[in-house]
């Protein structure tokens, strides 16, 4: 039995494998060829392991404040609104205030309550599995923005801990709810800690997650309130393996891409989700897929 | 006369001239500002950090940065639409090699220690648990001593998460060569870590 190739061309090969870029086929092949020849077993374990450290390591270099805001100033020209040549903080309040209005007249779009409790997690779109393009609803936009805004700030979350015990009683103490907080480190995905927002109208819980360099926003609240009205409802499994009707667990998440950004949202354990990050699309699909595995199955309500 | 300000604008806004940017704008212009404020600036980051791990200074960075901003800005017209972080990116790309180009200071490109010897590279077990458990510090020296080319589609593959097809067009060569220089970048990274690691050879 031949080799798939000597050094470089055995070396692709492998690299294409690992980064998940080859064929059916060839993927077919080099896992039957693992299997007989140890030397190529050999390099994909090396590559993996490489890989792996890689992945856990945070390579990302970010903008210092003031570089943000000399780069910031310098493409605003003489046109640039004033919040931008004010300090990082007084412009937070000018961030949160127009938030604020623009929730204000979302609010008045959507009562906070829903007359009938439920009534839109049970609409048409359960099960609906990525919509092509933005997600027209303004809230899409309200957490995309909270998002970009946290990571330009330099400031992605509050409380910085990984530790969940840390992080849930700092948010019981600035929320009127109480969200579930979970690691997914064992999974891959580092709790970084989180933070507080100001989204349709109210504030929220966002949880901050690593993936690999990027950064995933959570945010999280009562499935009744505000944001209940765009979700839907959950899937019948949460467990991670395959539903029934071949849909996938994350299948009930509707999941949304705009400007480069990728949103997964849902409802679980009467809360509702969204998920945002510029990581891949199927990245924060793990994340979501592992989040969902380890909350509590949405009961009927 | 708004058809003469289009004329002149476009180029005379980033000129640091003060009279140009006192001259009304169009509402075209305003669009197009907000537009471009919207898709473009929220990936700021990642052109930062690309800027960053070419060039391996922080203030050279910014320099790259902010010429690409300008760039992009001015030929934000020409965005078709796509992937916007993958078009600021190449434009960031770009503008690193005109400003490398004008200083010629050499990288030494990819003749650096071409042939890393393959009893270097992982075998055992405990050259396994080297690499998997390099830490950042480390791996971030590892990225830095690559070669440029290999260290840009590293850098668009592990930190950026882009596909090699975006590589590949924001890289401007075919994906065979995207595919050929990570694994290289791979070997040379495993050799940097086996060497530098703990328990490794001084």
């Amino acid at each position: 039995m031949s080799c798939i190739g000597d050094g470089e061309r055995r070396e692709v090969q492998i690299t294409a494998y690992l980064d998940d870029e080859l064929d059916l086929t060839s993927v077919v092949e080099l896992e039957s060829h693992f299997e007989r020849c140890p030397a190529c077993a050999g390099e994909l374990a090396a590559q993996r392991a490489l890989k792996q450290a890689i992945g856990a390591a945070d390579l990302r270099y970010r903008p210092g404040p003031d570089q943000v805001r000399r780069l910031r100033r310098q493409l605003g020209g003489g046109q640039a609104p004033p919040a931008w040549r004010v300090g990082p903080r007084l412009r937070a309040v000018a961030a949160l205030l127009l938030v604020a209005v623009g929730s204000w007249t979302l609010g008045r779009r959507w009562p906070a309550r829903p007359q009938v409790p439920g009534a839109e997690r049970s609409d048409g779109n359960a099960g609906v599995a990525g919509e092509a393009g933005p997600d027209a609803s303004p809230l899409a936009e309200q957490v995309l923005a909270s998002h970009v805004r946290a990571q330009l700030a330099g400031h992605p979350e509050d409380v910085a801990s990984s530790d969940r015990h840390t992080v849930k009683p700092w948010f019981g103490g600035h929320l009127d709810y109480s969200p579930p907080v979970i690691d997914l480190a064992a999974q891959g995905f580092p709790l970084r800690g989180g933070r507080l927002d100001y989204v349709g109208g109210r504030p929220v819980a966002a949880l901050v997650y690593q993936a690999g360099n990027h950064l995933v926003s959570v945010f999280v609240w009562p499935a009744d309130g505000p944001g209940a009205a765009p979700t839907v409802r959950t899937g019948a499994s949460p467990t991670g393996a395959p539903a029934a009707g071949g849909v996938p667990p994350a299948g009930a998440a509707v999941a949304s891409s705009r400007r480069g950004f990728q949103q997964l949202r849902w409802t679980q354990a009467g809360m509702a989700w969204w998920a945002v990050s510029d990581v891949a699309a199927d990245r924060l699909d793990d994340l979501v897929r592992a989040l969902r595995a380890e909350l509590p199955p949405a009961g009927p309500r | 006369m708004p058809a003469l300000s289009q004329l002149l604008l476009p180029t005379a806004w980033f000129a640091e001239a003060p009279a140009a940017r006192q001259m009304p704008r169009t509402h075209d212009e305003d669009a197009k500002r907000r537009r471009f404020e919207a898709d473009i600036l929220p990936h700021l980051d990642a052109a930062f950090n690309l800027a960053r791990w070419l060039t391996r200074d922080d203030a050279q960075a910014e320099d790259v940065v902010q010429t690409a901003c300008l760039r992009a800005l001015r030929f934000f017209d020409g965005f078709q639409g796509g992937n916007p972080r993958a078009w600021l990116l190449t434009i960031v790309r770009n503008s690193f090699y005109t400003w490398i180009g004008q200083r010629r200071e050499q990288e030494q490109e990819t003749s650096f220690d071409e042939e890393v010897h393959t009893a270097e590279r992982a075998a055992g077990d405990p050259e396994l648990e080297l690499l998997r458990h390099a830490d950042a510090e480390l791996l971030r020296q590892a990225f830095a001593a690559l070669p440029l080319a290999f260290r840009e589609v590293m850098v668009l593959r592990e930190v950026e998460g882009l596909s090699y097809k975006e590589i590949a067009a924001i890289a401007g060569v075919p994906i065979g060569t995207v595919m050929s220089r990570l694994a290289r970048a791979r070997r040379h990274l495993q050799a940097y870590l086996l060497a530098h690691g703990v328990g490794g050879r001084p």
